[in-house]
């Protein structure tokens, strides 16, 4: 299919509508990374000891690290030291309502559409939104406090149920598993808590819009769910950055434990300044996603859209610890302009009869390089289990790139294991035949990648599916016909 | 330390090599033996050794062996190939034996040692050794040429078609000691040539401890057409790596099938480069892994012109506590427009204690291309076990049939007889079935 350079022009002036700085007064760490950094953001988040304790062992770890450098990506090598640390928005005195809340702040929000407001809220999402650092807001408290859900952030967690926060802190990704996830356990500066109980079905879909608003400071949230016996939830994760020269940092680290018969289905939805026509800023996503299914019949879902990041480096995974349990792993990443994403999952198969799925569906178009990297093992006491994965990459343009791939490690002959992965552009058939009955080369195109994403899209909670569908058409949008 | 009782080894070679006459290729040697130290011992934490261990082929000195056999020559005769071929050049433990083999150089083509042409300091030969292959990029690779043995020279002019097929058979006899067998092949067939080359790795004792260690380079000019059929039925205990460079001018075509069935722990690394328009590269292989084997593929299809073709299917059968590790990447440059590459792998799981690791990948930096691969594992299906014990068969009878339609497939590609009904019984008898 032959694009015109205007078209191409097109994305470009395209731009990126979310990118607008707040102008808030915030508390911010000067660059650099040492003790008394992580010391200092520890006192400042008013930590118990033991956390503080937790911190510096992963501080004295990471130090001995070197950063990983096998991923299909290139990005200038991160100056740590130049990064500032933590930064909150100026303290205000304890909130009783919306009103309370700075109105700026309040504004960002309904440009980026967060349904924070109450008639908002009436949608059914409850929204825990990290403004940089530091949860400024939360609500719909009441009703999951009546079904006894936990819903609050990380620093919050630490204070009020330190011995769930001890337990399973650590215990999914512990500090030692990488590069970033140490970074992370070092100066992790927010993030959210879920503890669903056993038996609940979480009443509402969970939601956490992450932004990144301050220049030149690093995010890296930490996110703990534990959904204890037979007990359901939904986590939705949104996340956008304002336009910024500068590359920003976020390492995140998610945990999720899910007991038996629990189900945990946490969807992303990824929108980060992809940095500018040039290749120049942008955010770098290195990101450690992990989920233990760690009682029998237990179930998690990863379902993700990518289309932001310069740099994406994400591998949300399943260990199915328990017989029956469930992995899955949905995911649609574009990469156009400059982007960058090397993404994919982990599935580590130890009980019996556990099956998981991966459905991966990268697009590139420009000089996008989009790489799937997976890994299926199969342990030798793990038996009849079962995995298919199908990875499939749609190329648009002559410059852009799509890489596959995947380990497959297999040690119980019970064990089905099926790998599948094609890499094409928009067939000419498709496209006539789409052409041959009216559709405009855009629209036929642009109907030609939704049904390519469909499948993943499906997965996503309704809201989310409507974003993405519009985010997927926005960064699209030109590239094609 | 055994790094450098390789350099040592490496260099008192290098010495005794004839310095009064011919062309040893020493300053190749000596950079090769510079690029072993340079590069070290592989180990898990590199990409391509990741599931494959060495520590096996370290545990002793690995001396190049230029003894001469002294087992009589009938016995050397093994399972000879019932159709007729226009040559047999014969290796005995890594060096070429005149007295076996049949046939020669004939005008248009050459057949003959490596070593005998670097005795005669023949350049037109020597020129080529290593320009596909290079130092090596690992330690074995760069040990291969510093310690270069013998191998097989392969030439043909324009247009010369060899209508029979030329045969090359290893043999090692060897009882005791590791020794290390540096082959290194060299095959060009210029504009339009073809030839159809067997290659086999055989040991009289079920028992030899060796390292047969080869370098195969194969150019294809415009046009040429090769085919190739490789099997590798080494001893139990021994350790077999091949590296084979392919370059495929353009409209070349390459078409191999390879087996892989013996050996303690054995690798075939397998290159391939297009640098003409319009080649196509096919290759299909089996491989058999049983108690204490390892058995390791690596391939690297390069598409860096536009316009061409390649298709590989591998298959493996994992018994006992047999291990296998694929390695499979297609790669197409940017630019290489219009080209189709596929790969597929299948396993077949027929023991608790067996083990796979698959990886088989893409980069792919054009976007008019189709590419695709596929890999699965898997046991035997249970619904067709069943199916054929209602119909009276046993269930081992069950199993063999099933597991001989499962390979049959990458079996019936074997054009030459004789040779794939060998294959057919040795892989049912390392099965025992």
């Amino acid at each position: 299919m032959a694009l015109s350079d205007s078209s191409v022009d097109g994305i470009i002036a395209g731009g990126y509508s979310e990118g607008f700085v707040t102008h808030i007064e915030s508390d911010t760490l000067p660059p650099g990374l040492d003790e008394s950094v992580i010391r200092t953001i520890s006192s400042l988040k008013a930590e118990p000891e033991w956390m503080l304790e937790r911190r510096l062992q992963a501080y004295r770890h990471w130090q001995g690290l070197e950063e990983p450098g096998w991923a299909q990506i290139r990005h200038p090598a991160i100056d740590f030291q130049s990064i500032s640390y933590y930064s909150s928005p100026r303290k205000k005195p304890q909130l009783e309502s919306l009103d309370e809340v700075d109105p700026e702040l309040l504004a960002t929000y309904e440009k980026l559409g967060i349904p924070l407001d109450e008639q908002k809220a009436l949608a059914g999402v409850a929204v825990d939104a990290v403004f940089d650092s530091v949860s400024v807001a939360t609500t719909f408290r009441e009703t999951l406090a009546e079904a006894g859900v936990i819903f609050c952030s990380m620093s919050e967690a630490i204070r009020e149920y330190p011995e769930l926060v001890q337990t399973y802190m650590g215990s999914v990704v512990p500090y030692k598993d990488n590069y970033f996830a140490a970074l992370n356990s070092a100066v992790f500066s927010d993030g959210t808590f879920v503890y669903i109980p056993k038996g609940v079905t979480c009443p509402m879909e969970l939601s956490t819009y992450f932004r990144i608003n301050e220049a030149l400071t690093g995010q890296f949230e930490r996110t703990l769910i534990i959904a204890e016996e037979s007990s359901q939830v939904s986590y939705l994760e949104g996340c956008t950055a304002p336009m910024r020269d500068e590359n920003q940092l976020h390492a995140a680290v998610v945990e999720l434990v899910a007991m038996a018969d629990a189900k945990i289905k946490y969807s992303t939805v990824q929108n980060w300044y992809p940095g500018d026509s040039e290749g120049r800023g942008g955010i770098y996503n290195f990101v450690t996603k992990r989920g233990d299914c760690r009682g029998d019949r237990s179930h998690i879902s990863w379902t993700q859209v990518e289309t932001g990041s310069a740099v994406t480096w994400k591998y949300p995974s399943c260990i199915l610890r328990g017989d029956d349990s469930v992995g899955e792993f949905y995911s649609v990443a574009v990469t156009k302009g400059h982007q960058q994403a090397d993404t994919g999952t982990k599935m580590i198969h130890i009980g019996s009869n556990s099956r998981s799925t991966i459905l991966s569906k990268g697009i590139s178009a420009m000089q996008g390089s989009n790489a799937y990297r997976g890994l299926v093992r199969i342990a030798a006491k793990a038996e009849n289990a079962r995995n298919h994965t199908q990875c499939d990459s749609l190329l648009i343009g002559d410059r852009c790139a799509a890489h596959t791939f995947p380990y497959i490690e297999v040690k119980n002959p019970s064990a089905q294991v099926e790998h599948e992965a094609t890499t094409s552009k928009v067939s000419e058939d498709q496209l006539f035949y789409c052409r041959q009955r009216g559709l405009s080369e855009e629209d036929a195109v642009s109907m030609i990648i939704n049904g390519f994403c469909k499948e993943v899209f499906n997965e996503l909670p309704m809201e989310f599916a409507v974003e993405a569908q519009k985010l997927l058409a926005v960064s699209l949008e030109g590239a094609v016909g | 330390m055994i790094l450098e009782s390789y350099r040592q080894a490496a260099q008192t070679t290098i010495e005794s090599l004839p310095g009064d006459s011919g062309d040893w290729l020493i300053p190749q040697r000596q950079a090769a033996v510079k690029q072993m130290l340079d590069l070290g011992i592989p180990h898990a934490r590199q990409e391509t050794w990741r599931y494959t261990s060495v520590d096996g082929l370290l545990s002793k000195e690995l001396r190049p062996n230029h003894r001469v056999s002294d087992r009589p020559v009938e016995r050397l005769d093994i399972a000879p190939l019932e159709e007729p071929v226009a040559a047999r050049l014969v290796f005995v433990d890594g060096s070429y034996s005149p007295e076996l083999s049949t046939g020669g150089s004939q005008r248009g083509y050459r057949l003959g040692s490596l070593r005998s042409a670097m005795a005669a300091g023949d350049q037109s030969v020597l020129r080529s050794v290593a320009s596909l292959s290079g130092t090596g990029d690992h330690l074995f690779a760069a040990m291969n040429l510093a310690c270069l043995q013998d191998g097989a020279v392969i030439q043909l002019s324009p247009g010369v078609v060899i209508e029979q097929p030329v045969e090359l058979l290893h043999i090692t006899t060897n009882r005791k000691g590791r020794h290390g067998q540096q082959i290194r092949h060299l095959i060009e067939l210029d504009t339009d040539a073809s030839v159809k080359l067997i290659e086999r790795y055989l040991s009289v004792d079920d028992d030899s401890d060796y390292f047969n260690n080869i370098v195969c380079e194969i150019s294809l000019a415009e046009g040429a057409e090769f085919r190739h059929e490789r099997v590798q039925q080494e001893s139990d205990a021994a350790y077999h790596l091949c590296r084979i460079h392919i370059d495929l001018g353009r409209n070349a075509s390459y078409r191999g099938v390879t087996a892989a069935l013996g050996g303690a722990w054995s690798r075939t690394e397998l290159y391939n480069r297009f640098s003409g328009e319009g080649a196509a590269f096919e290759v299909d292989g089996l491989y058999a892994a049983g108690e204490g084997q390892l058995c390791d593929f690596h391939l690297k299809v390069d598409h860096a012109v536009p316009n061409c073709r390649s298709r590989e299917a591998f298959k493996g059968v994992l018994h006992g506590a047999g291990r296998a590790v694929f390695d499979g990447l297609i790669q197409v440059k940017a630019d290489s427009q219009k080209s189709e590459a596929h790969l597929h792998n299948a396993n077949l799981m027929l023991s608790s204690r067996a083990e796979v690791d698959t990886k088989p990948q893409l980069v792919i930096l054009a976007d008019d291309v189709q590419c695709s691969h596929g890999t699965s594992v898997g046991q035997l299906d249970e619904q067709a076990l069943f199916y054929l014990r209602s119909r009276g068969i046993d269930g081992h009878q069950a199993r063999r049939i099933l597991c001989l339609g499962f390979a049959g497939e990458i079996l019936d590609r074997f054009a030459t007889v004789s040779l794939r009904e060998q294959i057919e019984n040795d892989l049912l008898q390392r099965m025992r079935f």
